[in-house]
């Protein structure tokens, strides 16, 4: 595995050190421990009642401290888009040319089994775009994601993804972590329990969500369900204080606050010192300290405006369109590079969730996250960070080869969870790729099928971690984010 | 004519070729070849043999698979074909062992074993048995009753010809009735499917019908589904004649004697009182069997706390709030002897003290406001009654037994249909109390999750809240398999499923939607799970309420009658079908008549109508829907309650499946709870079918192993941090064993021995040594009881969520006690931080705040109040910088720090000295030291100069000084709100 690169971690300490008095009081309030010391407290319990074996080791204390892998990882870090809405595959990366010759006519009773809005249900529907053969693969891609069709040789394409639900909820559990049940940890969550975190000042698991509204599931989709709430996503906004309560509304006058954290530290301190052998009550100093630390490297990890102009260009930050999902693309990239572990990028809503005005619906969503994605693509090649960041494009299932028609307006297509499709990139993936098929109509997935539980042991895979071995005892019972479900490593689709 | 299933007619390959063809692509071909290929007899099936067969063998096969020979891998068991010989992927065979899911127990199967079964796949599983097998596939054609009944024709029919309705008069639930059929005729012909109704209504496109299917949750019956009905038809039609095996404890192969040993399944017995060398330190029983434990470490009881410590900590833990100031000082100044005993006393009458310990039953039963589940997460605007319940119920000191009684089988301790309504104090209390059992999350309102699956979740959920809160048992793996540890077979899981059956039946399923989904008005009363019953008091409350708001309505109701036919037949064609739906149907009631319909056809043109008079025609439907709108709901009651009728049977469920049934089972209990207990005795009472008050019943035997036991252990948590048993949920084989046997025995007999009475047991731990000693710990108590399960020190502990929000809320005087009653408002702010809604007395506790699943309010979430997915027994703490976060820079903080200054100066004026002295008796409970006193009081007034500095530069409204002050004081209290001493208490 490479080496980061020189600029990866820590870089706010040593400039800012001089300006913040902030820093300074939480280093006397933590009484004087820095560096080494903190480097292992991002989070950290130190109150968890019950060890757990995790295969990466024997945990007596939940934390972020990184872990060893099972084996040589190829990735050090993920970028997963989530789209989550369910995008169209027939109309982005599976073309079906069939589906002209069947066009209007009704599905028949076990398609109907599939289908959420049964009452809406119109005939077959072919896509309004053309597909052109891409790159060296000659991988077929929709005329609305020019961008992307650039890059396809970098990319394996898995035509052949399927889920058991058809609808939103239950299938983005699913998605984020294996099962239809809402109490489960997520991919995320369990990713940092394994492996912990290259940078204990920020958080290992971040989360960017859409300032337009956060996706189905809300909250749940980074939940650490019953793995210890130090391994569950941080919310990071894109606008405004990216972490909640970061910084308040209006802040005390610096003398004021000075005098305040000092009055904080005596009471903290004396009170600790007249309770020895507590460690509750040292994590807790620390973590007031670790909150300032939090503080310098968040802001400064999130702040684009320290990229170039042609960077910012290149995101699509200039053009009203892309500039939302841009900046997120651009912050995920300065967020691996500090060592954050794992990066989600979301979208608002439901804007895959073509229902109705299938082409209006799909262009936006298009137009929104091509040139974007594409961008941090291009911008991970020229950084070096493209052979150890696994990026992960797709939703928690695809649409119907159907026309679904509501009361007004023009047709849409409703949820299809039996065939789908979802792209790997970057660490150890083999690009140009295009693994599986669906049936004749882009209906159901019926070459090399690709489960959910395949596609996260492929994830764990690229991180070093076996998904039989990534164990935690719950209930007297060892979970795992496969659980029992048979689930094989895609190796089809990575470098041997 | 034969119908293509997915696609349209006829023009397509069948999948199942595609994918053959994929797969012969993939695996066929030279492997078959292969002249090394293994052949199964010599060398397959000795690893099955040795590995497989003592589960799925001749005796017991486990999934109905047994592996002994290629036919037998290729029939398969409910999971489906074991073997697909050139397919080594999709063989169940090669699949589980290779991914260590088989064997359950024991060893996995080594590399080399799996690489040979792969290769044998591969090779197209020679057998020498060869030419057998396509007889074998002959007899697969055989199609199992049980399986299309419960698959298919309860899932697809039984909703409109089952236990509710019987539609055109047929009920499909037996098969005298079925063949006798409804109006049109028998509805199946046995050995004639193409003459059986059933078929041809089906086929026809008919049935289900098409209309309700998208409301009601249900799909066309599938082309395999088809399949097996004609074939089952023309095998006869059978029905499931298998009735339930009954489960004699004495000779159950399930469960042994040695499981039954087990000591939580044994009855306490009361044990003698061990010795102790510090006699001076027992003030209670309990500290006995504590004491004994340390002294053998060579350690005793740390030294009685501190008395202000221990009256905060008593606060704390009694009622969940801190002291007042003027509490501090009257305690202070009682010095009488038993002014601590007196005080315990004082706060166990405290009606803050069921609210306190009623949100930890909550949690227990997994309370909230709303569903969950589904993104939309409705809000349930009854279920507070139960809440309030349970409040007064410890309030009342209500016996334990007779707690759980009413909880679990309220509705079936009388025939409440047959009483009056409203109903009186005691039918309608124990009707609220069923409430328990319909706490958990339950999306199944949502249409597209309304399925089957879905409703075997809740169940299961339901399930899980009461074998974990009442019993102590992590049943939940029984769903799908034998319990691996624990003696609970998959059989008695869904025994204990079948009892509640009768209430929550997934194929008879009663919405816990409000609106209407139903097809008609008849229909959606049949389906409600809320019953007309809560209290006298809450009907003539909303009935006051409603009285002059009906009165107004029907004034307008009387003006829109009696306006001009066409103006009323505009409203109706134009703004009517717009209203909401509670509205939808009174506006249309008032505005129909003869002479409106005989307008129907007739469009009413403008022109023909004055512009006035139709504007004032819509604005007296206005004022008639927003007056309809202010009307109260009827107050009605979540309650769990017996359906009536026979409910569907229940089955065993391979893996959990609804797809997968087994033989059928009785109502019943783990078989493994059977010494010395009166069984499970099903008495069917004239109003109900008794399978929960048989529970209930079987559950508060006073020698019974496991409910004294669980709540007296779940109370010692919360008091001590840990259970005397550590996992409180799990008394089981994978559970931790108890610190203290003898100590958890002897609370369990004692405690039903004083009648079940929660507050003589919280007396009995408030007064004694072990609580009421210091939390100081020291080295020696460090080195021989780190982890503190022999109490050689009392632990000190961080605030749970709920005691902090409503700690600050109390310190600034800002806390509103009005208990009960509709939860209050959450709000979402730009940021994404959820709050709760200020009112003009502040806010009130916690447990009254609105606990929507989706949107927990972020001071209680990041202090790890939990999800409740779907209850929680044991909160975790955490100690993450978000918490620091919150404390300094949420805006809550800071504004109730504000608050608290304002009371501090109204109450001692502005000296410094006695500002200080008043902010840590409100918040810490104790008076400042005289160090403390000083560095306080300075820092104060440095805080002063600074803010009257930084109001120099602006013009602010007040005066400067005076609000320079008050500022000063405010960031004084928020500093000390944000102090590890408030926050922990010793």
């Amino acid at each position: 595995m490479k080496t980061r690169p020189p600029n990866a971690m820590g870089t706010a300490r040593g400039p800012l050190r001089g300006r913040s008095s902030r820093r300074d009081f939480f280093a006397r309030v933590g009484d004087g421990l820095h560096g080494a010391a903190l480097a292992t407290l991002f989070g950290q319990d130190l109150l968890s009642p019950l060890a757990a074996t995790a295969a990466t080791g024997t945990r007596r204390v939940y934390d972020l401290t990184v872990r060893e892998p099972h084996f040589e990882p190829k990735a050090k870090s993920v970028i997963q888009f989530f789209m989550n809405g369910g995008p169209s595959q027939v109309d982005l990366f599976d073309p079906k040319p069939a589906l002209a010759k069947y066009e209007g006519q009704p599905p028949g009773r076990d398609l109907a089994n599939d289908i959420e809005f049964i009452n809406e249900a119109g005939g077959f529907m072919p896509s309004p775009y053309r597909f052109a053969k891409h790159g060296q693969c000659g991988m077929e891609v929709s005329e609305i994601l020019p961008h992307l069709s650039e890059q396809v040789d970098d990319i394996a394409f898995i035509r052949s993804m399927y889920t058991t639900h058809f609808n939103h909820e239950p299938a983005i559990f699913i998605m984020q972590g294996g099962r239809q049940f809402s109490n489960r940890p997520t991919i995320g969550s369990w990713i940092v329990y394994g492996l912990g975190s290259e940078n204990q000042n920020l958080p290992a698991y971040v989360v960017l969500d859409d300032p337009k509204g956060l996706p189905v599931n809300h909250l749940q989709n980074w939940q650490s369900g019953w793995l210890p709430p130090v391994y569950q996503g941080t919310r990071v906004r894109s606008e405004g204080a990216p972490l909640l309560n970061l910084n308040p509304a209006e802040e005390y006058p610096a003398p004021v606050l000075d005098l305040a954290r000092s009055l904080l530290a005596r009471m903290d301190r004396s009170h600790r010192d007249a309770r020895p052998a507590q460690p509750e009550l040292e994590a807790r100093l620390m973590n007031y300290e670790l909150a300032a630390r939090m503080q310098m490297e968040a802001s400064d990890a999130l702040d684009v405006s320290q990229e170039s102009e042609a960077t910012r260009d290149m995101y699509g930050l200039n053009d009203e369109r892309t500039a939302s999902y841009g900046k997120r693309c651009l912050m995920a990239r300065r967020l691996v590079e500090r060592g954050v572990r794992l990066v989600q990028i979301y979208i608002e809503g439901q804007i895959w969730d073509n229902h109705s005005d299938l082409d209006k619906s799909l262009r936006y969503a298009c137009g929104k996250t091509d040139q974007p994605i594409s961008a941090l693509i291009r911008d991970l090649k020229r950084t070096g960070l493209f052979d150890q960041t696994l990026l992960v494009w797709g939703g928690e299932f695809g649409r119907l080869p159907l026309a679904q028609s509501r009361e007004s307006g023009v047709a849409g297509r409703d949820h299809g969870p039996t065939g789908f499709t979802a792209w790997l990139a970057g660490a150890g993936v083999k690009g140009g790729t295009i693994h599986g098929a669906t049936d004749e109509i882009g209906y159901r997935a019926v070459e090399n099928r690709v489960s959910v539980h395949d596609l996260h042991a492929t994830i764990l895979h690229q991180l070093g971690m076996k998904h039989r071995e990534l164990v935690y005892s719950h209930d007297g019972r060892d979970e795992r984010l496969t659980d029992e479900f048979p689930a094989r490593v895609v190796s089809e689709v990575l470098k041997s | 004519m034969h119908v293509d299933p997915h696609f349209p007619t006829g023009r397509f390959v069948p999948i199942r070729s595609v994918v053959a063809a994929a797969l012969s692509l993939a695996y066929g071909g030279l492997a078959a070849q292969e002249p090394s290929a293994p052949l199964f007899e010599t060398e397959i099936a000795p690893i099955l043999q040795e590995r497989c067969v003592a589960c799925h063998g001749e005796n017991s096969p486990q999934a109905g698979l047994d592996v002994r020979s290629k036919q037998s891998l290729l029939a398969g068991g409910v999971s489906g074909p074991a073997l697909v010989p050139h397919a080594p992927l999709e063989s169940l065979v090669l699949q589980k062992t290779a991914s260590g899911a088989m064997p359950m127990a024991g060893e996995k199967l080594a590399p080399v074993e799996i690489d040979l079964i792969r290769h044998w796949i591969e090779s197209g599983a020679p057998s020498r048995s060869d030419d057998e097998v396509s007889a074998a596939a002959g007899r697969a054609a055989h199609v199992n009753p049980r399986e299309i009944l419960v698959t298919t024709v309860y899932v697809k029919c039984l909703l409109c010809h089952g236990r509710r309705r019987q539609e055109g008069g047929l009920d499909l639930r037996t098969r005298e009735t079925a063949l006798k059929g409804g109006v049109s005729g028998p509805a199946i012909v046995p050995g004639e499917p193409d003459r059986s109704l059933l078929i041809r209504r089906i086929v026809a496109e008919e049935m289900p019908p098409e209309e309700h299917q998208a409301r009601l949750s249900y799909r066309p019956v599938t082309s395999d589904e088809l399949d097996s009905l004609r074939r089952w038809i023309s095998q006869g039609a059978r029905w499931d004649d298998e009735s339930p095996a009954a489960v004699d404890p004495k000779v159950d192969p399930k469960v042994s004697d040695a499981d039954r040993d087990f000591w939580a399944f044994q009855a306490p017995t009361r044990p003698a009182l061990p010795p102790v060398n510090h006699r001076r330190r027992v003030r209670q029983p309990i500290d006995r069997f504590l004491l004994a434990k340390l002294e053998k470490q060579d350690l005793t009881f740390a030294q009685d706390a501190e008395r202000l410590a221990l009256m905060r900590r008593a606060y704390f833990d009694v009622t969940g709030l801190p002291p007042s100031p003027e509490e501090v000082r009257s305690y202070l100044a009682d010095d009488r002897p038993d002014a601590y005993e007196r005080l315990v006393d004082r706060l166990l009458e405290s009606d803050r003290y069921g609210e306190h310990w009623g949100h930890r039953w909550l949690d227990a039963a997994g309370y909230a406001d709303s569903e969950g589940q589904v993104d939309f997460d409705a809000v349930r605007p009854h279920a507070w009654r139960y809440r309030d319940w349970v409040i007064r119920a410890l309030n009342a000191d209500k016996p334990y037994d007779e707690f759980l009684m009413e909880q679990i089988a309220g509705d079936e301790l009388s025939d409440y249909k047959a009483a009056a309504q409203p109903l009186d104090a005691t039918d309608s209390d124990r009707l609220v109390a069923t409430g328990f059992l319909r706490m958990g999350p339950d999306g199944t309102y949502s249409v597209s999750q309304g399925f089957v699956a879905e409703r075997m979740t809740v169940v299961a959920d339901q399930l899980q809240i009461l074998t974990s809160t009442v019993m102590g048992l992590t049943v939940a793996c029984a769903r799908c398999h034998d319990h691996k540890y624990d003696p609970i077979p998959t059989r008695d899981y869904y025994r204990m499923s079948a009892i509640l059956r009768s209430s929550y039946d997934p194929y008879d399923w009663l919405s816990p939607n409000e609106a209407d989904i139903g097809p008609d008005a008849d229909w959606n009363e049949s389906n409600s799970r809320l019953l007309p019953g809560a209290p006298e008091s809450d009907v003539d409350e909303a009935a006051r309420f409603n009285a002059p708001i009906e009165a107004e309505a029907d004034r307008f109701a009387a003006e829109l009658a009696a306006l001009p036919a066409p103006l009323r037949r505009k409203l109706l064609d134009e703004k009517v079908p717009g209203l909401p739906n509670e509205v939808l149907v009174p506006a249309g009631k008032v505005l129909t008549d003869a002479a409106v319909e005989r307008l129907a056809d007739t469009p009413v043109e403008d022109t023909e109508l004055d512009p006035a008079a139709v504007s004032k025609a819509n604005a007296l439907l206005g004022s008639f829907v927003e007056a309809r709108q202010r009307l109260r709901p009827n107050p009605l009651v979540r309650a769990l309650f017996d359906m009536g009728g026979e409910p569907t049977p229940v089955h065993i469920l391979y893996r959990g499946e609804h797809r997968s049934p087994g033989p059928p089972v009785a109502p019943g209990v783990p078989s493994v709870l059977s010494d010395g207990l009166e069984p499970y005795e099903l008495e069917p009472l004239p109003w109900s079918s008794g399978r929960r008050l048989a529970l209930a019943k079987w559950l508060v035997q006073p020698n019974h192993p496991l409910t004294a036991r669980v709540i007296v252990n779940r109370v010692w948590q919360h008091y001590f941090g840990r259970g005397i048993v550590q996992t409180v949920g799990n008394f089981g084989r994978t559970g931790s064993p108890p610190s203290h046997p003898d100590l958890l025995d002897w609370l369990a007999v004692e405690f039903v021995e004083r009648g079940w009475s929660l507050k003589s047991l919280h007396r009995l731990i408030l007064t004694s040594t072990a609580y009421r000693q210091s939390s100081r710990s020291d080295e020696t108590r460090q080195q021989r009881d780190l982890d503190n399960v022999l109490l050689s020190r009392f632990p000190m502990r961080r605030l749970d969520a709920d005691a902090i929000r409503d700690s600050v809320l109390k310190v600034s005087q800002r806390l509103d006690l009005e208990p009960f009653g509709p939860a209050d408002e959450i709000e979402v702010r730009p940021d994404g931080e959820v709050v709760v809604t200020d009112s003009k007395q502040g806010q009130r506790r916690s447990i009254f705040v609105q606990q929507r699943r989706s949107k927990p309010v972020t001071l209680l979430e990041s202090f790890d109040a939990p999800q409740l997915k779907p209850n929680c027994l044991q909160r975790t703490k955490s100690t993450v910088a978000s918490q620091a976060l919150q404390m300094m820079n949420s805006e809550m903080l800071r504004a109730n720090s504000r608050y608290l200054a304002g009371r501090v100066i109204d109450d001692v004026g502005d000296n410094p000295d006695a500002q200080v002295k008043r902010v840590y008796l409100a918040a810490l409970s104790r008076p400042p030291s005289e160090e403390e006193q000083a560095s306080g009081a300075s820092t104060l007034a440095k805080m002063r100069d600074a803010w009257r500095r930084e109001l120099d530069e602006r013009t602010p409204m007040e005066p400067k000084r005076m609000k320079a002050d008050w500022l000063a004081l405010a960031t004084f209290c928020h500093t000390v709100l944000n102090s590890a001493e408030f926050l922990y208490v010793d």
